[in-house]
């Protein structure tokens, strides 16, 4: 009863927060919301026609339940929509890509960051007439099911202001070993900045630390299981200001070139011995059973013992 | 003399205070400034469960939260008042468990200075006074447990029954209390209409030497006159109220929140099988194991020296109840398969319970026993931490490392039993026991 009571105090001031939300309304404001589970939770859903979804990955996550990189390739190639825009129909091939530079781990031990640097870079000719625009930088990791991103401290990330959006989708539960456990996929969103197509900049690089898990790798022989990460996917998503509406155009970049030149990452996470199984389990159970006996032993004998001249005197 | 006494201990309980409330403000400090937080994970948890909660929705759809929405409940200030809401709630829980101690101690007639010493123990413990201001809700689970033995210390079943059946919806392990709680219910102790006399710490010292064989739990013949005697209106009382008050919490939020709920606020714990390193002697086995369902043998294997140690305590020294609960929750914390840092905050809450009837020398007995303990906990954190934040491959050392712990927990047990003047809480009615039994 007393929660009822409660939640009719508070339900109000959330109200008066929802309705604030809703009114403001913009992508911007829901992609502060951006875990998976936030986006399903929250009432406030982006307008979808002026804004379509957030997130690329969820897109995806509609149609498939696992991930699955064939599904996920066959998903970018056949069902989004990248590289039609109106507002620049035919300007489409100057378009500048976003590539990858570098990909490696920082830190050591269960916990640590996966850095990639990502170059954005202008032609050498920019396109003038594109109306004003905003672009952002969407990179997609696929992690492999020996690591995971925890929503909670993205969440952390995106209040302290490091990344514009950034949302995890797959399986998320953060305590499965890796081999009960389904991969996930991290998608970060970053503003690049106000009429980049049109600008004099040359080129802009991005540098993202990404902080990462290993989970509980399968038993191996040489006590260590290497986790492969593959390199990101990256998109570039512009907001063209139209005449009736604004424009989301998005363009895909393909590794290619020097690109390819790149080396994705590799973990290496410790992980236990098979040939452990039997010792391990032997001595754990031998050593329970020998220390409750030693208790049974001494609560039987050594309690009939209340040797009053041994009292602390305090 | 008396009255400078009294003031000791609440200059203590005030020093306490300060103490918290500057660790408290210094956490918001270091959580703004530092890359590594003050506040513990799981205060998070329980701030987002708190506003998913106030906002109408279930605690559970922030995972990993796993206790009963009573404690999201409590939390819900947060996202109203101030998100440092529940660090002063379990802060004052934390100098509430100091406040009972001293009440325990007193009822059982332990000398103020005593008592102040041991409620010390709790209240300038490091260890304890960090874990309420980062966050951490055990201390309110504590001072529940230190509430039901006053409140069984005066008579008051019924307000026992009501809070034991909270606490253990709460968090589960409390139920490894029942059995004790329900062997000192004794027609012997407790009388109708009056209230049961509590043996004082003083008279104990001097009689336990000669009394100890008629009142000992230990005593084969008192056990099985306690167990004929097992089925009485005190006991069958005290076990449906807080039975009721158990499955009505349990029933209530299960209504609210469905199977959610039940999984991740009961099945989780009583199921859970971390292959995670932690402290437990089990975890590497249960690692090794875990692309394998375990066997029923398997399963029993580890049960066995768990309930096994239980029993016996139980039996050996239900009388002396806090004695008993301290013995319980260290052995229990010891075998248990999974073990956090956590947990020992469970038995650090009775520790001061059974100081004054401990003979072991705080010189050097008492702190070598003190070392050691540290030391295999350190020992332990230091493969701990080779292993997660150094990426080595120490799984065999770090599993030696928790079987020398569980060395460690079972001499320090040992030594304090050895060490322990056996003291039945409640003095025996005479004349309506000699009636009764004969």
């Amino acid at each position: 009863m007393e929660l009822r009571h409660c939640r009719i105090h508070i339900s109000p001031v959330l109200g008066i927060r929802l309705i604030i939300l809703a009114g403001i309304g913009s992508c911007v404001f829901v992609s502060s919301f951006s875990s998976e589970e936030a986006l399903h939770n929250s009432n406030v859903e982006p307008n979808a026609a002026h804004c379509p979804e957030t997130y690329i990955s969820k897109s995806y996550f509609k149609k498939h339940a696992y991930l699955l990189d064939p599904d996920f390739q066959d998903f970018m190639a056949h069902e989004l929509h990248t590289g039609s825009c109106e507002a620049l129909q035919d300007k489409l091939n100057l378009v500048p890509r976003l590539s990858i530079l570098h990909q490696h781990l920082i830190g050591e031990g269960s916990h640590r960051r996966l850095s990639s640097s990502i170059r954005f870079k202008s032609l050498p000719e920019s396109l003038p007439e594109v109306p004003a625009h905003f672009c952002e930088a969407i990179i997609i990791e696929r992690l492999p099911s020996g690591v995971f991103a925890d929503p909670f401290e993205l969440q952390h990330l995106l209040q302290r202001g490091v990344f514009a959006d950034a949302a995890v989708f797959g399986d998320i539960n953060l305590e499965l070993p890796s081999f009960r456990s389904n991969r996930s996929i991290v998608e970060i969103h970053l503003d690049i900045g106000p009429n980049i197509l049109s600008g004099h900049k040359n080129e802009v690089e991005i540098n993202i630390e990404l902080p990462l898990h290993a989970r509980y790798p399968p038993l191996g022989k040489r006590g260590f299981s290497a986790v492969q990460f593959g390199l990101p996917d990256l998109f570039l998503r512009c907001s063209i200001e139209g005449k009736s509406h604004n424009e989301s155009c998005l363009f895909m970049s393909t590794h290619g070139g020097a690109e390819s030149q790149v080396v994705a990452a590799v973990w290496e996470v410790p992980c236990g011995i098979k040939e452990h199984e039997g010792v391990v389990s032997v001595i754990t159970f031998i050593t329970a059973i020998v220390s409750a006996l030693l208790i049974v032993l001494t609560s039987i004998h050594y309690s009939d013992i209340t040797d009053c001249n041994h009292l602390k005197q305090s | 003399m008396s009255a400078m006494k009294n003031i000791s201990f609440r200059n203590l309980l005030v020093f306490s205070a300060f103490l918290r409330l500057f660790l408290i403000i210094y956490g918001e400090w270091q959580d703004t400034h530092m890359e590594v937080r003050y506040t513990d994970v799981d205060y998070l948890v329980f701030s987002d469960a708190a506003s998913l909660m106030a906002s109408g929705k279930s605690p559970y759809q922030r995972s990993t939260y796993r206790y009963s929405p009573l404690i999201a409940f409590l939390l819900i200030p947060n996202s109203i008042i101030h998100h440092s809401w529940g660090k002063f709630i379990f802060s004052a829980s934390d100098l509430l468990v100091g406040l009972l101690i001293h009440t325990i101690l007193k009822l059982r007639g332990v000398p103020q200075s005593i008592s102040t010493y041991c409620a010390m123990v709790w209240l300038v413990n490091p260890f304890t006074f960090t874990i309420g201001t980062r966050g951490n809700c055990e201390p309110v689970v504590c001072a529940m447990v230190l509430w039901i033995i006053v409140c069984l210390m005066n008579g008051n079943l019924l307000q026992a029954a009501v809070w034991y059946g909270l606490v253990v919806h709460l968090r589960i392990y409390p139920i490894i209390y029942a059995l004790p709680i329900i062997l000192v219910l004794d027609p012997l102790y407790f009388q109708s209409g009056k209230k049961p006399a509590v043996i004082d710490w003083s008279s104990s010292r001097i009689k336990s030497a000669f009394k100890s064989s008629s009142t000992k739990g230990g005593d084969p013949h008192h056990t099985w006159v306690s167990l004929t005697r097992l089925v009485t209106v005190r006991r069958l009382m005290f076990g449906l109220v807080s039975g009721a008050v158990f499955f009505c919490c349990t029933g209530f939020f299960f209504y609210l929140y469905g199977w959610e709920f039940l999984h991740e606020a009961l099945l989780y714990h009583l199921t859970r099988t971390d292959p995670r390193h932690n402290f437990s002697i089990y975890f590497y086995h249960i690692y090794l194991q875990y692309e394998h369902e375990f066997s029923a043998l398997e399963k029993l294997i580890s049960f066995l020296p768990q309930i096994i140690v239980q029993l016996v305590l139980i039996f050996r020294f239900a009388q002396d109840l806090p004695f008993c609960f301290f013995v319980q929750t260290l052995a229990f914390v010891a075998f248990n398969k999974v073990i956090t840092a956590q947990y020992f905050v469970w038995f650090f809450c009775l520790l001061p319970l059974i100081l004054p009837w401990c003979s072991m020398k705080l010189k050097w007995k008492g702190l070598a026993c003190n070392f050691l303990w540290m030391g295999a906990q350190t020992h332990w954190l230091i493969w701990g931490y080779l292993l997660e934040f150094k990426g080595k491959h120490v799984f065999i050392q770090l599993w030696l490392a928790s079987l020398f712990f569980l060395a460690v927990n079972t001499f320090v047990l040992i030594s304090i039993i050895r060490h322990h003047t056996y003291s039945p809480v409640f003095k025996r009615l005479e004349r309506v026991g000699s009636k009764k039994t004969s």
